[in-house]
């Protein structure tokens, strides 16, 4: 019997998706299906704001950025 | 006298009108059952108050309808032209008329733009709904007595408009009501007449001044300063213009792209808030819409008497003097000036020279119309900009770091952290990109178009560097990693032809967002149509 789920999909790098995965293994409190390709899952809608948050902070911490030069 | 100068205002008002009139005689016609549907453009400008209106109930709507000025206003600006057409077949009909036979009147080709129309008319309660019927008596022949008639009754769906709708236009149209919907004009002479000049200057500067506190040019010492009412501050508050942070006027993402707008549109954006908070202050948001709309009947250059006016109408009234969109010499005179800004509310005509695209307040005078681009950016993100005007310095330093300011010109650089910086106070990539590129100077355009038509790749010539846009896009990617998509997940379908079909009907009516035909799972962002589809899928079997 088919089913309908409530959720958030969402589409992304693989790279990104790879970091939700890994913060679902903590607690699985992210994740309502994981679609098996590349770039795409479905996930609960109240935890949007709160992997933003997450994804935001880790991610300005591992990429290295380019030193701004303010030089004219 | 009075005779005089009111036959004076309703040739003013004809005047406006004439495209409805036209109607009004192609309909008394009534023969265009061959009619060419004319194409169904909406009116610009008005998606705002179109779906605040469309959001209200019929209820509502109907006694909105009861002020002829609102009726017109309605008629005027918010439908499009097929549907004005039905309105006018429709309007000084007796009874009910056939769907059937207004069916005939559009071209098989038009259906959808037919089907808009009866849809918009709807959900404006403009035709009544649920449809009334009619009966239909059908004569028939009989197999069995040969020659015999048979009279058989038919109910047959028909339209019809709502009565306070057809009652309200009609006065309009004819000039038959005397209920001051149109307002009425001050009697006498004005001890100080106000000018169209001075009234358009007062509302330019009010406007402004509420726009220059919105994105702060008060920090950037405002060459003038407009006082601003709390109502107004909080108003741009619960609409979430604005956000005050440790007292300190923040604008949002709404509030960028609302800077962004063209007057008219901002106007309805403030007034539409103001409807909707009219209620938390004790006042009917009927009663303030409907004196809105008579608002945007009035003339411009004209005072008009404030006698005539309710408790609640004086009280919006002296709100909205607050913005500009009327003058008033102090809140007890006995009348009151509607401004461009009120004016032009439901016509076409531009409310005030864009005051963004505009020198303001600068001291150089006027903008001279047209494009008023001056800002020019190069290739290594340094960026000029040719004004003097605090509210633009200030919109440009939401995004970029400035450098160096001189009496008509402020340089700067687009640089990584300040693009972030207006990424987090939730401006877009896109809504600095479409800034840019209204103001970019005339130098660019004509820099660009000339550099384009040397190249011949194909690439369609751009004003600003490619280069620089398409980093500030990726300087917003990077914040925005990923995109979501609210909405139901189906899953668990025991056989691929189970899945399939309910897959390509929800592709049918757009609301499929992601599938694997493998895993048997698709993403709709609407459950209700599917799962209907499902059912009715499920019950022959």
């Amino acid at each position: 019997m088919p089913r309908a789920v409530r959720g958030l999909l969402i589409e992304c790098d693989p790279s990104i998706k790879a970091m939700i995965l890994k913060y679902d293994e903590e607690r699985h409190d992210y994740i309502v299906e994981d679609l098996d390709d590349e770039n795409h899952l479905v996930i609960k809608e109240s935890q949007l704001q709160n992997l933003k948050v997450r994804l935001d902070q880790d991610l300005d911490e591992k990429i290295m950025q380019l030193e701004e030069s303010e030089s004219e | 006298m009075r005779f005089g100068l009111s036959e004076a205002a309703w040739c003013g008002r004809f005047a406006c009108r004439t495209s409805d009139i036209i109607i009004v005689l192609h309909s008394s016609a009534f023969d265009w059952t061959s009619c060419v549907a004319p194409v169904t453009v909406m009116a610009t400008a008005t998606s705002r108050p179109f779906e605040y209106l469309q959001s209200l109930p019929g209820v509502t709507l109907r006694k909105l309808y009861q002020q002829p000025s609102t009726a017109l206003a309605i008629f005027r600006r918010m439908l499009p032209d097929l549907a004005k057409c039905f309105v006018m077949a429709l309007l000084y009909l007796q009874g009910p008329f056939p769907q059937d036979d207004l069916e005939t009147w559009v071209k098989s080709e038009s259906k959808k733009q037919r089907d808009d129309a009866i849809d918009i008319l709807k959900r404006l309660s403009i035709l009544t709904h649920p449809n009334p019927v009619i009966d239909k008596v059908i004569e028939e022949k009989t197999e069995r007595e040969q020659g015999g008639k048979q009279k058989k009754t038919v109910r047959l769906p028909a339209y019809q408009v709502t009565k306070e709708f057809a009652r309200s236009l009609q006065q309009a149209l004819m000039g038959s009501e005397n209920s001051h919907s149109f307002g009425v004009f001050s009697q006498g002479p004005d001890q100080t007449p106000v000018s169209i000049a001075d009234l358009d200057d007062y509302a330019r500067r009010q406007w402004e001044g509420v726009l220059g506190y919105m994105v702060g040019t008060d920090a950037l010492g405002g060459l003038r300063e407009v006082k601003l009412s709390n109502g107004v501050k909080q108003l741009l508050q619960a609409g979430h213009l604005v956000e005050i942070r440790d007292r300190r006027v923040d604008i949002t993402k709404d509030g960028f792209g609302f800077v962004l707008q063209d007057v008219n549109t901002q106007v309805w954006h403030i007034l539409i808030l103001y409807v909707e908070s009219a209620e938390a202050i004790g006042m009917d948001s009927v009663e303030v819409l409907s004196f809105l709309f008579l608002l945007s009947s009035l003339e411009l250059g004209q005072s008009y008497e404030k006698r005539h006016l309710n408790e609640v109408q004086l009280r919006t009234l002296a709100d909205l003097s607050d913005f500009g969109i009327v003058y008033q010499d102090n809140p007890d005179a006995p009348c009151f000036y509607p401004t461009r800004l009120s004016t032009t509310l439901t016509s076409d005509s531009v409310a005030l020279s864009n005051p963004v695209a505009g020198s303001i307040t600068g001291p150089i005078g006027t903008s001279s119309g047209g494009s008023t681009g001056f800002i020019i950016i190069e290739t290594n993100y340094r960026l000029y900009a040719y004004t003097s005007s605090p509210l633009q310095i200030s919109l440009i330093s939401l995004f970029t770091n400035l450098k160096y300011r001189f009496t008509n010109l402020v340089t700067g650089k687009i640089t990584r952290q300040s693009v972030r910086r207006a990424i987090e106070m939730g401006i877009t990539a896109e809504q600095i990109i479409s800034y840019l590129l209204t103001h970019a100077h005339p130098q660019m355009r004509k820099h660009n178009a000339t550099y384009s038509t040397s190249n011949a790749s194909g690439i369609p010539p751009s004003v600003l560097p490619p280069t620089v846009t398409d980093q500030i896009r990726l300087w917003q990617l990077e914040r925005d990693r990923l995109r979501a998509t609210s909405g139901f997940l189906f899953k668990d379908f025991s056989a691929f032809n189970e899945y399939l079909a309910p897959c390509q009907h929800a592709a049918e009516i757009g609301v499929l967002v992601w599938k694997s035909d493998r895993r048997r799972m698709f993403f709709v962002t609407e459950h209700k149509q599917v799962a209907e589809f499902l059912r009715s899928q499920n019950r022959p079997q």
